[in-house]
């Protein structure tokens, strides 16, 4: 969301939150603004900012005062969290050591900044006294085996209603992603967490159960590679975490290499496409995930969009025409369904590829073209 | 010592809250305050001769049976003139000389010790936040504000096991939340809750008794104690207030000629709203002879209603007049903002 001043928010709120949301290292979101004034009217002062935190979000309530800037925002954490005290008292005679809140000054824009990273990691640090605390034997096993692990989050959840359990968000893979991808797009490093769910406080269960188990990934990254293709490793009886992320990283590792190597292979048929259509119009020059071409059959002219899976070339793209001389009645052009009923191998070069879809165009367009004109497509 | 027993509840009378209230839906932004009032060891009482509200109390202090119980009553506040100049500072910690000029300027009694803070915010949600929380925890390490619970026993003595009696003295650990919700519709809600921070650092939710008049609260005759502060009246036109400054130098000398000259103003005015109220006359009212004097007490309260009738004109115009200096004040705060922000 952008921060602007035409929002009603004051310059020295917009500057701190611009600043936030530049530069913190995970993506925040705004959900919303407000004012506090009486009359509902007055400058947006306070808003609600989404923390990513253990592959869920947190939900907190930061309050400046429009009226008198040189004081610091305070800030209402969630629900859940009426013991999270980030800023305990020093000693006993009602001071605090000096912290980031101490001589706020309002024209520093990294000032807010520094407080939402510094409450974050105090946030993790809670979470992690908290899951500490859980009375389960299994969990504190876990728990000492694995906490070495860099950037490892664990959220304890206690919902009234629902079991207590024990959320687990483990970073996996050593590798830089971003590397990886020549000429990468991504702000932020792309990362694969696996969320492992304990379920917590059945004290007269006889054996431990497997805990829920989910690789999440970062939503950029899909277009590079689909975390919901990968099939995890089964959990053993008795198993505990340090014995399985091995596998499962060594497994996850060779899968993204693999993803990595497809996109020449999507480079190679793109380039051999051309060969056939022309030059792209437009094409994904990245993660060759797309590319449209203009192309012709006597006056008739249309666009060709390939839309290349990650799994190329096990699964084929899909192909849709989109004419250039028709147009419904929003005077949007006219487009086919999405095409995948043409010759097609896995197995075949991408010259045999380009070749066979140049061949099956050249008829599919006559029968686009017949389509458009007789008012079939929408 | 724990002088942070645990409260049962936190009582505050109707009148007390409803300003509370008003003085919230007034402000313009943000408010806090601090609470005054006192704790009191109440001795449960269960006699009574309406049986229905016999039965009830025996029910309601099952949990507690026998035992006594702790209230804190808040009987007043005062809040912070404007969010700049408040008891705190932006890390939450009590700043003693500001909260000891707040008391300072604020006349209380011996009915009346700090016991606590609130905080009013709009469209919030109804949780303590970071700051209050920091707020109550400084505010309420600073022993120097305890006050002394009432009725509490002799701690030497051999009492009943409650946890109250290891202690007599009680911090200012109460914290009050207004907070009003998010919808901005045309039906005013305002909600508030009641937290004691207790030693081991955390809030404890406390049920708040608007206290009114009914048979429901009963029991809390026993431990009435009048708080409406008549207005302090200097008629010894500024003799022992001055004794911290006896020599005369021309300056104090004037000053003390204003504050007398003041004072006098002050007591003709008084004079004014009791005329026809004399002290002899209204003794009159009252005893045998007052049968023959009813022209003469009709006379009195009609005289009274015209005089309420002048009091509300008067609050009407000077509301009048504060509405329009917050006004100037808001356009002030604008122009200052918008200077500062260039």
């Amino acid at each position: 969301m952008a921060v602007s001043a035409a929002d009603n928010v004051p310059p020295f709120i917009a500057a701190q939150l611009t600043h936030l949301l530049s530069h913190f290292r995970f993506t925040l979101k705004v959900e919303q603004m407000w004012s506090g004034d009486k009359y509902n009217s007055g400058p947006f002062d306070r808003f609600t900012l989404l923390i990513p935190f253990c592959l869920d979000f947190i939900k907190w309530d930061v309050i400046y005062n429009a009226e008198c800037p040189t004081v610091a925002p305070d800030v209402i954490f969630g629900p859940e969290d009426e013991d999270f005290h980030p800023f305990p008292m020093s000693s006993d005679d009602g001071t605090q050591a000096s912290n980031c809140l101490s001589d706020w000054n309002y024209r520093d824009p990294a000032r807010l900044l520094s407080l939402v990273q510094f409450l974050r990691d105090q946030y993790v640090l809670y979470q992690r006294k908290r899951v500490g605390e859980v009375d389960d034997d299994r969990l504190k096993f876990e728990i000492s085996t694995i906490l070495s692990r860099e950037g490892i989050e664990m959220h304890m959840s206690s919902v009234a209603e629902k079991p207590e359990e024990v959320k687990f968000a483990v970073p996996l893979l050593d590798m830089n992603i971003n590397k990886m991808v020549p000429s990468c797009p991504w702000r932020y490093p792309q990362k694969i967490h696996l969320q492992v769910v304990y379920p917590v406080g059945r004290k007269y269960t006889s054996a431990p159960s497997a805990p829920r188990l989910k690789l999440v990934s970062s939503s950029e990254l899909k277009a590079l590679f689909s975390i919901d293709d990968v099939k995890l490793p089964p959990w053993l009886d008795g198993m505990c975490l340090a014995e399985y992320l091995p596998n499962l990283e060594e497994y996850l590792e060779k899968q993204v290499s693999e993803a990595v190597s497809l996109i020449d292979l999507r480079r190679q048929f793109i380039e051999a496409l051309a060969i056939q259509l022309g030059r792209p119009v437009e094409a994904d020059p990245v993660f060759c995930r797309k590319a449209t071409f203009l192309s012709a059959t006597g006056v008739f002219t249309f666009l060709v969009h390939f839309l290349i899976p990650t799994q190329f070339p096990k699964q084929q793209p899909a192909i849709m025409l989109q004419s250039s001389q028709h147009f419904n009645s929003q005077m949007a052009p006219l487009k086919s369904r999405s095409i995948a009923d043409y010759p097609w191998s896995p197995r075949w070069e991408p010259l045999l590829m380009a070749e066979r879809i140049y061949e099956f165009l050249a008829d599919e367009a006559l029968n686009f073209k017949r389509q458009c004109s007789e008012g079939q497509l929408q | 010592m724990d002088d942070r027993p645990p409260l049962q509840k936190i009582a505050i009378s109707g009148p007390t809250l409803a300003s509370l209230i008003q003085r919230f839906s007034t402000s313009p932004s943000s408010l806090d305050g601090l609470l005054f009032g006192h704790v009191t060891l109440l001795t449960p009482l269960n006699l009574s001769d309406d049986p229905s509200t016999a039965s009830s109390a025996t029910t309601t202090s099952d949990e507690s049976t026998s035992s006594a119980t702790l209230v804190a009553t808040v009987t007043g506040f005062i809040s912070s003139p404007s969010p700049t100049s408040t008891f705190y500072d932006s890390t939450g910690t009590v700043t003693q000389t500001s909260l000891r000029n707040i008391l300072n300027n604020h006349h209380h009694h011996n009915n009346h010790h700090l016991i606590g803070w609130f905080s009013a915010r709009r469209k919030t949600p109804l949780r303590p936040s970071m700051r209050e929380f920091s707020v109550t925890q400084s505010l309420s390490s600073l022993s120097a504000f305890s006050s002394q619970i009432q009725n509490s026993p002799n701690p030497n003595s051999t009492s009943s096991s409650t946890a109250s009696s290891s202690s007599s003295s009680f911090s200012p650990c109460i914290f009050i939340l207004l907070s009003s919700p998010f919808s901005n519709d045309h039906i005013h809600t305002h909600e508030y809750r009641a937290y004691q921070l207790r030693a081991s650092s955390s809030f404890e939710p406390k049920l708040i008794d608007i206290v009114n008049i009914g048979p429901a609260f009963r029991g809390h005759y026993g431990s009435f104690s009048p708080n409406a502060a008549f207005p302090v009246l200097e008629c010894d036109l500024g003799i022992s207030s001055m004794n911290e400054d006896r020599d005369g130098n021309a300056d104090k000398e004037d000053e003390r000629l204003s504050v007398m000259k003041e004072k006098a103003k002050d007591q003709r005015e008084l004079d004014g709203c009791a005329e026809g109220f004399e002290v002899g006359r209204l003794s009159r009212m009252m005893g045998s002879e007052a049968r023959s004097y009813t022209s003469n007490l009709e006379d009195l309260y009609e005289k009274m209603l015209a005089k309420v009738e002048n009091l509300t004109r008067l609050v009407e115009q000077s509301n009048a007049k504060v509405l329009e200096q917050e006004h100037y004040n808001r356009k002030l705060r604008q122009k200052i903002r918008a200077a500062a922000s260039e």
